[in-house]
């Protein structure tokens, strides 16, 4: 038998499940980062594996299908494509560098490094899932370990941010359920059985009257807008990020905000082409207000961590504006952004768990000279600062070009709008450049010393794929691709 | 086999000296300092051999695929504009570098001071070599972090931070422009490619005006034209030899190799030809007026470099019929060696005094002969003083300006201008030269010395250069570097002009009266300050026309003070409205009596009223227990199935 056809994607799925049960109910709690680290390591493996094996525009593989409650269509189906690939490697790649970078969180390291697998559970299920039953029940499962984490090792206003972080992805994720029954129920009128099956719902939806397309992709995307986040839906992030520990805002960035895109373009853009035609421009609007408004917002910041929340929130409107452009260009540089992204914020917010570790604090004014204490991590903050605004051989620049490009194709000159964002990116990553690593020390800070090496391990890690990406984005870019074709498949301009 | 071929080595070789430099530079001599300039001194060698193989063979160009699908690639191309920019760029950073041994000897940053400078010139070749516009603003960016860093090399002095800054910023806002005119480009004609484009603009030449200003706008930023010149005196702020190199001899080029590489395209909109030389102009007017009251050494040349790129930049703007191309190419690499020449020895000045004051200065010609001298002989250059090379370039700019004028009389207004910045260029120039070597020492606290022989033989190399350079435009270089046809200029040709004579009295005039007032002492410095509109006039210009003021203002005013209201919006009325709806969730909470801890808890039950409707599983779901909250999933998912089977799906 093939390696090919072993149920790959179930593996993957599986082994963080075991991996949560025994860090929970290991008896020695200063194991259980390695055992959690040895449990992460597999799924990336497993990626990587999966991604050697996928043959590029090859559409679904690795495709396992099993009927589970046939009365009402519910099935267990997993498979992947050029779409979900990238963002399942970056959700396999991402968690063992946060169990790697926590490796001295002392409180409660059980339940830490296991929420931690769960949370990777989750997130591997919502990527791989191709029926609604399931993709919502990962959907859901992804906010109840995230919420403990920022509820128990959070700070100040835990409670706070934990709460609201899952009141508001709640209420997106019941409309966006509310869509979903609708499709259910729409497509088994046409196809003359009930299914949650996502490619037999998506061979009959777009063929849905215009208005259900259009009220079904609103609903989505509202649901979608509250997770990226869009504005005005985007206030639980900054308290979420302020509050949380790093490995939480590092897989809070880097990959759970990549599900509102992932859904966009999976469930969105695909099945309701003529919904997405209707209200390309909402999301125009939501993708270009985001960019600037949360660009502005950055500028204002005086904490380090909440400035790079709302950069999150800037940089996730490339995401929207690529899609609304609904051209191959800018899909597949949404796509890219989502990927690339998830790389460079993950190295800010790990960035800020040193400096505010090291130092006692994020305030930027209280933060100065870091470069004469800190050269490594300086370093590699002006490389994540620079990826972040976009400079060419970095692998922010390859996703905004596209996203820019395709956007001219579709809104000529208008595009200058959101270009008023990479000034305003350059402005307040440059500023507090200036502000934290320049001029003197300040003494007031005390004994400061440079990256431990578990913090610079998954540091370095990812600044080398900041850097390849950002010169050879091909291996990354052939497989989107033909995804983003797929994905604009129904799009008939 | 052709020398071309290996053209790719001449960017990797200074990346491979870089990384070995960052890596392994604290453990050799001076930081690391003989690779770099080992690896600039290879590129020079290279470059000169490509120039021989472009030279006979002609243009080369080899590329590969860079993004699949999209037509983006990554490649070489190397013409004649190619192979004088390598030749001009490799040997100012040889003779940098080199100067460097000397200058930041005592500096203990010294690895990445030339781990930076081998990033820079890697870059910049990448840049002069690139066959298409994307990569060559990837370039672009990156040797405007080189910039950045390298301005900001000293960056525990506040101002040093405060000028690396600046400069990002505001030639950031050049490059954003210049990004929408590659995306309108490439969406355009659906490549980027040079060649390709070139053969492609035959066709279709309808709306070019706007992708074609859009690349100028990228070139205003980067070379500090009118109104984006604001960075290029703050940038100062770095080492001596880094202004010399890029903000001088090599990176402020870029935007003027931008323009004349995109003469295919400008060739069919004669608007923004015009636009390019009355931005020009007004750059090299404005700026030359503004190096007339500078006290810093470095300050004066600062202006003088503006001033004279904006002399570059109303050549090419003068179009190709009237041979602005070969002027304003001939200036650059004039411009080059002489201006390199010029920022060196002021920093030779500066290493024996110990400061950029020119007041504190006087009398050093003793002490320092050799600096002295290779300033003198730069100091004529750029004046235009005869048979040096700033004489012939000059002469072929105000030439080529003279040229256009006879399709659009504009071009006589700016001939006027660019005579006048002649006159005040030979003024200024000797002005700081006398200031600084003349008279006698007006500071006594330091006692001056010549520098190393390190620093003092790259001097003499380019006075060599600046005072011979330009009769290459005689032998070679106007059948070499032009656009269309090329130009037939004699020697002799040129003295027939009345115009080359106004020139050379502007230069002489401007000579003679700065030797009146800062030599002889007829003519006392306070006849400038004579009358209140005199002082007027001079505090305008001390004030540099009060743009920093204004930039400042947009900036703090203007942008910071918006996003500090964007802020405060963002807290008050957005969240504020959803902890407004929770107020309402207080009221039901209440009721039940069950919530009552004000707004938190508020906020979590209003919302979740709405989605949960009822306030005692939120209350359960609180308390943070996993089988409370899975219930509920249980319990939606029993009503959903109940609801199909009521609906007749199941």
């Amino acid at each position: 038998m093939a390696i090919a056809d072993l149920p790959l994607l179930t593996i993957t799925l599986l082994i963080p499940v075991i991996g949560t049960l025994f860090v929970f109910f290991m008896k020695n709690e200063d194991n259980a980062k390695k055992l959690a680290l040895i449990f992460s390591l597999i799924p990336l493996g497993m990626s990587i594996l999966i991604w050697s094996l996928f043959e590029i525009g090859g559409g679904y593989q690795f495709m396992e299908s099993h009927t589970w409650i046939e009365s009402i269509g519910i099935s267990y189906t997993v498979a992947i494509d050029g779409l979900s690939l990238p963002m399942l490697f970056l959700t396999t790649l991402l968690i063992p560098l946060s169990i790697v970078f926590a490796w001295d969180t002392k409180k409660r390291q059980k339940e830490f490094f296991g929420l931690l697998l769960m949370i990777e559970v989750g997130l591997i299920g919502v990527f791989v899932s191709l029926d609604f039953f399931l993709f919502y029940i990962f959907w859901e499962l992804v906010l109840i370990p995230m919420y403990f984490f920022i509820g128990i090792w959070g700070g100040p206003r835990k409670h706070y941010a934990a709460i609201k972080f899952f009141i508001f992805t709640h209420v997106g994720s019941v409309i966006m359920l509310l869509a979903i029954f609708a499709l259910y129920f729409e497509s088994a009128d046409m196809l003359g059985y009930a299914t949650f099956n996502m490619m037999d719902i998506a061979t009959v939806s777009p063929n849905f009257s215009v208005a259900f397309q259009g009220a079904a992709f609103l609903a989505l995307l509202f649901g979608f807008a509250v997770k990226m986040p869009a504005v005005p839906v985007h206030t639980w992030l900054p308290d979420a990020h302020v509050e949380a520990p790093t490995a939480g805002s590092v897989i809070l960035a880097g990959v759970m905000l990549k599900m509102g895109g992932y859904g966009l373009f999976r469930v969105g853009i695909t099945m309701l082409p003529d919904g997405a035609l209707e209200y390309y421009w909402v999301m125009a609007a939501l993708g270009v207000v985001g960019m600037i408004y949360g660009a502005l917002i950055c500028l204002a910041q005086v904490d380090l961590k909440k400035m790079i929340a709302y950069s999150s929130i800037s940089h996730m409107g490339f995401v929207l504006l690529g899609a609304s452009t609904l051209n191959l260009i800018g899909v597949a540089g949404g796509i890219y952004q989502m990927f690339s992204h998830g790389i460079v914020t993950a190295v800010l917010f790990m960035m800020c768990g040193v400096i505010h570790h090291k130092t006692g604090t994020r305030d930027i004014p209280k933060l100065q000279g870091l470069i004469t204490k800190m050269p490594q991590a300086s370093f590699i903050l002006i490389v994540g600062f620079l990826a972040s605004l976009g400079l060419p051989g970095l692998n922010g620049f390859v996703s905004e070009l596209m996203v820019f490009v395709g956007a001219y194709e579709a809104y000529s000159i208008l595009i200058v709008v959101p270009l008023i964002t990479l000034a305003i990116g350059a402005a307040y990553y440059i500023w507090t450049m200036q502000r934290i690593l320049m001029g003197d020390f300040n003494k007031k800070l005390g004994n400061v010393t440079d990256l431990e090496k578990y913090e610079l391990i998954p540091l370095a890690i990812l600044v080398v794929f900041i850097v390849f990406l950002g010169f050879y984005p091909n291996p990354l870019l052939d497989v989107i691709y033909p995804a983003a074709e797929a994905v604009l498949g129904g799009v008939v301009i | 086999m052709t020398w071309v071929e290996f053209s790719y080595l001449i960017p990797i070789i200074p990346f491979i000296a870089f990384l070995i430099v960052a890596f392994f530079g604290n453990k050799m001599k001076e930081g690391g300092a003989p690779v770099t300039i080992a690896a600039v001194a290879s590129t020079f060698v290279l470059s000169v051999l490509v120039l021989f193989d472009v030279y006979q063979n002609g243009s080369y160009e080899t590329s590969m695929n860079w993004i699949g699908g999209t037509g983006l690639e990554v490649g070489i191309f190397i013409d004649n504009l190619t192979a004088l920019m390598l030749i001009v760029v490799t040997f100012v950073s040889l003779m940098v570098s080199i100067y460097s041994l000397g200058y930041m000897h005592d500096d203990p940053c010294k690895r990445r001071y030339y781990a930076e400078i081998a990033l820079f010139v890697g870059s910049m070749l990448g840049l002069i070599l690139a066959n298409n516009f994307l990569l060559m603003f990837i370039f672009w960016e990156l040797v405007g972090v080189c910039s950045y860093l390298l301005i900001g090399f000293w960056y525990q002095k506040p101002a040093a931070a405060s000028a690396a800054k600046k400069a990002f910023l505001v030639t950031r806002i050049g490059d954003v422009l210049f990004l929408t005119g590659i995306a309108m480009l490439y969406v355009k004609f659906g490549t980027l490619n040079f060649v390709e484009l070139e053969h492609l603009m035959g066709h279709d030449v309808q709306g070019l005006l706007l992708p074609a200003l859009l690349l100028f706008a990228g070139a205003v930023g980067k070379s500090a034209q009118f109104p984006l010149h604001v960075w290029l005196p703050n940038a100062m702020e770095g080492p001596t030899t880094v202004s010399a190199l890029i903000h001088a001899a090599t990176m402020v080029k870029a935007g003027i190799y931008l323009v004349a590489r995109s003469y295919f395209i400008l060739e069919h909109v004669p608007d923004a030809f015009l636009i390019i030389a009355i931005i020009g102009g007004i750059t090299a007017l404005m700026a030359a007026t503004m190096a007339l009251v500078q006290y810093d050494i470095k300050g004066v040349l600062a202006y003088s470099t503006i001033s004279q790129l904006g002399y570059m930049m109303l050549a090419l703007g003068a179009g190709a019929h009237a041979f602005g191309y070969t002027a304003g190419m001939f200036h650059l690499m004039n411009h080059a060696f002489f201006k390199a020449l010029l920022f060196l020895a002021a920093g030779s000045v500066i290493h024996a005094v110990g400061s950029n004051d020119m007041r504190k200065m006087g009398g050093l010609h003793k002490h320092m002969k050799i600096t002295s001298i290779t300033m003198l002989i730069g100091s004529l250059s750029i004046a235009g003083f005869p048979f040096m090379s700033g004489f012939f370039s000059k002469d072929e700019v105000l030439s080529s300006v003279w040229h256009a004028a006879a399709d659009n009389n504009i071009y006589y207004v700016l001939y006027a201008m660019g005579v006048i910045t002649a006159f005040l260029t030979a003024f200024y120039m000797f002005r700081l030269w006398y200031m600084t070597f003349s008279g006698e020492q007006r500071d006594k606290s330091y006692h001056p010395h010549e520098s190393p022989k390190t620093m003092t033989i790259p001097l003499m190399l380019l006075a060599i250069l600046a005072a011979g350079a330009g009769f290459s435009f005689f032998f070679g270089f106007q059948d070499f570097i032009y656009f269309g046809h090329a130009p037939h200029v004699t020697i002799v040709h040129m003295f027939e002009m009345w115009q080359t004579w106004l020139s050379i009295a502007a230069g002489l005039g401007g000579i003679g009266l700065a030797t009146l007032v800062y030599y002889k002492g007829s003519i006392s410095p306070s006849v400038f300050t004579a009358g209140p509109g005199r002082r007027a006039v001079r505090h305008m210009l001390e004030m540099k026309y009060w743009m920093d003021e204004v930039y400042m203002a947009i900036a703090e005013k203007g942008v910071y003070g918006f996003s500090l209201l964007m802020d405060k919006f963002d807290r008050k009325v957005v969240d504020g409205a959803i902890n407004g709806i929770s107020s309402g969730g207080i009221g039901l909470g209440h009721a039940s009596n069950e919530f009552d801890k004000g707004v938190i808890d508020g906020t979590v039950n209003g919302l979740s009223k709405a989605s949960f409707k009822g306030g005692k599983l939120l209350w359960n779901l609180q308390s943070g227990r996993v089988q409370d909250y899975a219930s509920v999933m249980i319990l939606g998912v029993c009503g959903l199935i109940v609801l199909m089977m009521l609906t007749g799906v199941i």
